[in-house]
């Protein structure tokens, strides 16, 4: 039932669009305002990912495997990968649901993206891909160079998960200021009210839970994964192919038919047209996105939430170094000095203007 | 009491953070800064960042369809 990964998709894109989840901000957050808030919201996604998924394994319902560690794609892809979101404005799920809410800085990210993860995985550069994967160490996962159950790695992240939470209750000085209500009832809670995001983290761990069982249904023995379908669609468009159209495919047009229906229903969608360095940053970041990805074996969700979530080293290797090119990128790019827009202001630019009141 | 306007429709985030942080340097305490903003993920990193510094938040509504503003209060 492939249909079955269009609604998995139509929730994930909701929960990411009302819940601003977004994986690039935790990791730019983590260099722009040494804030750890959304980081550790990614951390709960992989723990309730971790608990589901291995649960599921020892219940006979789905069998997980990792091989060996690619560890120079992990590291190069992950480099890269992490610069590139920071570019684009987003990572590719991230891209996905902005797509939907109408910035056209997206739309170009977007497409960028699933043409170079095509030319990575199987058009020319597809060959240079295999050849840096190939580079590896025989142990795929953490569990089997320390010789432990996975159950043991599990209760530590849960542990981790917990205390994050916590942890961050204490850091707000005063409540968070929310949006007047105009709206009652389910159509409050659904489309307005601000929801929560470690609950919408730990929603999102238990939607890809249930992902793996319904892909793996459809012949397609894998988690969530945004990468490899957003390539399949490219490629399907140029052969015709339609064994390409799988159930990621179907995901991943959920993630985009999600978000768009749910920005629309909270009046939260329009089209927003940026300014030209605007689109070529976009254009530039997504493209370095899909050759990123492609090496890494995964994106912010492949990698950083189900390969860490089965405590393969590339997923945990390869979203460290997407953290660390996130961080050179943000140094790069991001100029966050008073001074331009104390300039702006003296010289009376509509960016910054002051009033007396 | 002086109130500052900035306004950040059409730049993605996290620009309206980053300019409201480097607007609000220059303010005053019981200065107002009200941000126009029109990036989605705004509406959190925005309360957010005011509710760490302990800044008051005595404006917050949408304006249209994905159009927000926001005052925050330098305290």
């Amino acid at each position: 039932m492939l249909v079955s990964g269009l609604v998995i998709g139509v929730i994930l894109g909701y929960l990411f669009q009302r819940g601003r989840f977004c994986v690039t901000g935790a990791f730019r957050d983590v260099w722009l305002s040494g804030s750890t808030r959304m980081l550790s919201a990614l951390v709960v996604v992989i723990a309730v990912h971790a608990v589901g998924l291995f649960a599921l394994q020892s219940a006979g319902v789905i069998q997980l495997g990792t091989g060996p560690f690619p560890w120079l794609a992990s590291i190069v892809g992950g480099l890269v990968f992490g610069f590139a979101i920071i570019l684009a404005g987003g990572c590719a799920t991230g891209t996905y649901y902005r797509a939907g809410e109408g910035l056209v800085g997206s739309w170009f990210a977007l497409v960028f993206y699933a043409l170079f993860a095509a030319i990575s995985k199987t058009g020319p550069l597809a060959e240079f891909t295999a050849g840096i994967r190939g580079v590896t160490i025989p142990d795929g996962t953490v569990y089997e160079t320390l010789n432990v159950s996975p159950w043991v790695l599990v209760a530590v992240l849960a542990a981790v998960a917990v205390w994050l939470i916590v942890r961050d209750r204490r850091r707000l000085k005063a409540p968070v200021a929310t949006l007047p209500a105009r709206r009652t009832g389910l159509a409050h809670v659904l489309f307005e009210k601000r929801l929560n995001p470690f609950l919408v983290a730990a929603l999102i761990g238990v939607v890809g839970v249930i992902a793996w069982p319904l892909s793996a249904a459809t012949g397609r023995n894998a988690g969530l994964g945004i990468t490899t379908p957003s390539a399949n669609i490219a490629s399907y468009l140029v052969t015709g192919d339609v064994e390409l159209v799988d159930w990621g495919v179907f995901l991943v047009l959920g993630i985009l038919l999600g978000s768009f229906l749910s920005a629309l229903a909270s009046h939260e969608f329009r089209v927003r047209v940026p300014d030209a360095a605007t689109i070529l940053k976009s254009i530039a970041g997504g493209a370095l996105m899909g050759v990123g990805a492609a090496i890494a074996g995964g994106c912010t969700v492949g990698n950083s939430m189900v390969a860490t979530a089965q405590f393969s080293y590339q997923g945990w290797v390869s979203t460290a170094f997407m953290l660390l090119g996130a961080g050179i990128a943000v140094k790069l790019t991001i100029r966050t000095g008073g001074r331009r827009l104390a300039a702006a202001a003296a010289a009376g630019a509509p960016g910054a203007r002051s009033t007396v009141g | 009491m002086a109130t500052k306007v900035l306004e950040t429709e059409g730049q993605v985030c996290p620009f309206p953070l980053v300019e409201a942080k480097a607007a609000m340097d220059g303010l005053a305490p019981g200065d107002e800064l009200v941000i126009g903003f029109d990036c989605t993920q705004a509406t959190e990193s925005l309360p957010l960042w005011a509710a760490e510094q302990g800044y008051p938040v005595t404006h917050f509504d949408r304006v249209g369809d994905a159009s927000w503003t926001i005052t925050v209060q330098k305290a």
